[in-house]
């Protein structure tokens, strides 16, 4: 099945990162990155992606903001956290805010694939390393 | 020959970045990974690599007393320090502790392939910050650079630098003296060591002590969200 995803992180290494761990997988591709909320709002209306994997703390306007703003502008849009924070308060916030997904960027090279995969098909999929298990819901 | 380099970073996913970065060097190769300090001296000594390169904040052994370790084994090592922080200390820290390279995180896939060709070349690469303290410290003739600097405390030793690191992870003493191979007993006298050098009572003062010290680093979440509506009176 073929995805198309966009990339927020403000650190381009990050972003490399992401995109090289999602391109290693058949039929996904990277179409476009951006280094802000704000940009990833612009960058959601203009490529139209399946799935926006996104960062919580960045500059300019973060990623809880983003996500509130974006599950209005584009309510097709699946939206997959990948960040630092480790905590079932910022889990919470970012699930209420609209997001399907949560991972921790230290797991993320393990989950990731994983939480495109289930948000992708509009499954929640959330992982923290205090969790022993993973959380999939239909 | 193809120069040889060694990441060290907590996050696979950055160091996919970072590998990804310098492999599209010709002549470059990401000889080896290691995902904390600790790894990163064996697999040091393991590869004998040309360049590394660590992260700052790394869990069981930092970034900083990485590089320290390092050119004790070898002063021909060349390390270049990640960080997602410019602060004086940590400049004047990574400079101490003997790193060749400074770059910011944010700032990695501009600067850092930068970074390896001046250390191939025999040369040192620092962000126009370090350039910046470097020239004022000079200025100073030596004369602390910093004048809103915090009174020092007493110095730690290396290993009480590396049990404080890992009692202010959350690891207790028996966890401690498992992962450095050393009797709980030796442990707990370290301890001691330390909250009677510092001065301090409790886990809570150490642990401050060790994000204020740059040994373990943190991550703040956003602000809350602020109303947008109107407040009732």
């Amino acid at each position: 099945m073929t995805i198309r995803i966009v990339v927020v992180d403000d650190h381009p290494i990050v972003r490399q990162g992401l995109k090289t761990l999602l391109e290693g997988h058949s039929g996904w591709q990277v179409v476009g990155e951006a280094s802000d909320g704000a940009e990833a709002v612009e960058k959601a209306k203009d490529l139209t992606p399946d799935v926006m994997v996104l960062d919580v703390t960045m500059p300019r306007m973060n990623g809880l903001e983003a996500c509130r703003l974006l599950r209005r502008q584009s309510p097709d849009l699946e939206i997959l956290f990948v960040t630092q924070h480790d905590s079932p308060q910022m889990m919470r916030e970012a699930l209420e805010a609209g997001a399907r997904g949560y991972v921790v960027k230290s797991n993320a090279a393990r989950d990731l694939l994983a939480a495109v995969e289930a948000v992708s098909e509009h499954r929640v999929f959330t992982a923290l390393n205090e969790q022993q298990s993973y959380r999939q819901v239909r | 020959m193809k120069l040889r380099i060694l990441l060290a970073d907590d996050h696979e996913i950055v160091r996919k970045g970072l590998r990804a970065l310098l492999e599209k060097h010709e002549g470059w190769e990401v000889c080896g990974e290691a995902s904390d300090g600790r790894e990163a001296v064996e697999k040091a000594l393991q590869l004998n690599p040309d360049v590394v390169i660590v992260d700052i904040g790394m869990p069981n052994l930092n970034g900083l007393d990485t590089t320290r370790q390092l050119l004790q084994h070898d002063p021909h090592f060349k390390v270049i320090v990640l960080t997602i922080t410019d602060s004086d200390q940590v400049i004047r820290e990574a400079l101490d502790a003997g790193a060749r390279g400074f770059v910011l995180k944010s700032d990695a896939a501009r600067d850092l392939v930068s970074a390896v060709e001046a250390l191939q070349n025999k040369r040192m690469f620092f962000t126009p910050r370090v350039n910046d303290l470097v020239l004022a410290g000079f200025l100073e003739k030596g004369q602390t650079v910093s004048r809103n600097e915090a009174p020092k405390l007493p110095t730690l030793t290396a290993r009480e630098r590396e049990i404080t690191q890992l009692l202010a992870e959350g690891n207790s003493s028996k966890e401690v003296a498992s992962l450095l191979n050393l009797s709980t007993k030796t442990v707990e006298t370290h301890r001691s060591n330390i909250m009677r050098k510092l001065s301090f009572h409790s886990i809570r003062d150490l642990v401050v002590y060790a994000i204020k010290n740059n040994l373990i680093q943190i991550e703040l979440p956003p602000p809350p969200k602020t109303p947008t509506g109107p407040t009732a009176a």
